[in-house]
């Protein structure tokens, strides 16, 4: 969402993990609805052996934290999975859209620490801005090779090329494969 | 001049099987009029279909010329009466929105050479190869004429691309 349509309303980060099974997202999604919340807007994904669930979830009506933080946990005793939740405020929930333009930004390479680190810093101090990130470690025990990819709005001026030239000299330290991609939706 | 409203999903024509257009007339020069108004007033628009105007006809329109992706390679505005892709190949992913279902995008794959054939406003009948980027905004409008959005295209969610490695 562009704007706050729903601002003025509870509004909560939850964060579910726990060993993957089928019905996690389910049980999830039946304690909120049950409660009468909506998931404004939601990322879940597989990570190892678990399953990983962030949303924002609204309710129309003053609703507390604790109330929330009940319900998951009788939902969840004897399941393994884990609840976090935090109340947002309003200017939380707003979606800015990024200004500049949007790469797809590759790394992969021989395991070693501080790939994520050395990559993300760099892009940081430029006020490049993560929006979606993954990372793997893939390959065989004896040769492990480590994929991250991330997406990322860089800041207004910023080209594709510029950002492909930040990262270069990380590509000779790291001795990993680096390039950036422009993906920025075309309207159509 | 003639700007009309883009209407958003879930307005049901979006979602409809447009009709083929029986001739070129008056009512269907000034549809095509109203779709080059209303794709000119869109930011960064290139292209607008018949049912997003809340018209059910076969009938689009389509200019890259202005845009960074097309304005190499263009066959400039194409007015579009029942257009059909005869042949099409190649294949590349785009990440495309749409002004019917704003503040969402997407990564679809589409053909990138396409041979087309359609009628002008001229009434005439006419074929033409259109590549790259013209090819995927052409097949996006098109897709609007059988109701179809490109959320209904997508191939993969942004993570696909790990997916397919199982741990042993």
């Amino acid at each position: 969402m562009n704007d706050c349509r729903k601002a003025g309303l509870a509004h909560f980060a939850v964060t579910i993990i726990g060993k993957d099974r089928p019905g996690i997202v389910a049980d999830t999604a039946q304690v909120l609805y049950t409660l009468g919340c909506n998931v404004e807007d939601s990322s879940c994904t597989m990570l190892g052996g678990e399953f990983a669930m962030i949303l924002i979830v609204s309710h129309g009506k003053p609703f507390s934290k604790k109330h929330l933080e009940a319900e998951f946990a009788a939902k969840n005793t004897g399941t393994g999975l884990s609840a976090f939740i935090r109340t947002l405020k309003d200017d939380e929930v707003c979606y800015r859209e990024p200004v500049g333009e949007l790469c797809l930004v590759s790394v992969y390479g021989s395991d070693k620490p501080g790939i994520v680190y050395r990559i993300t810093r760099e892009l940081a101090d430029r006020q490049v801005n993560i929006t979606d990130l993954n990372t793997k470690l893939i390959g065989s025990p004896d040769e492990p090779v480590y994929v991250l990819m991330l997406e990322a709005a860089l800041p207004h001026g910023m080209r594709v090329e510029d950002a492909t030239e930040l990262l270069q000299n990380l590509k000779k330290e790291l001795s990993v494969e680096i390039s950036v991609r422009l993906i920025t939706p075309v309207s159509l | 001049m003639a700007v009309q409203n883009i209407l958003t999903y879930p307005h049901p024509i979006l979602k409809k099987v447009c009709r083929p257009v029986d001739q070129v007339d008056a009512e269907i020069l000034q549809l095509l009029e109203d779709l080059v108004d209303t794709m000119l007033a869109g930011p960064g628009s290139v292209g607008v279909a018949a049912s997003q105007i809340g018209v059910a006809l076969r009938a689009c329109v389509v200019d890259v010329s202005n845009n960074r992706h097309g304005k190499e390679n263009n066959h400039g505005r194409l007015l579009m009466v029942n257009p059909e892709i005869l042949e099409a190949s190649g294949g590349a992913v785009m990440r495309e929105g749409c002004m019917s279902v704003p503040d969402y995008t997407g990564d679809v794959e589409r053909a990138t050479e396409i041979t087309l054939r359609f009628t002008g406003a001229d009434g005439a009948v006419r074929e033409l190869r259109a590549t790259g980027f013209e090819a995927v905004a052409i097949q996006h409008e098109m897709d609007h004429l059988d109701g179809l959005l490109f959320l209904d295209r997508i191939t993969s969610l942004k993570t696909g691309l790990f997916r397919r490695k199982s741990y042993k």
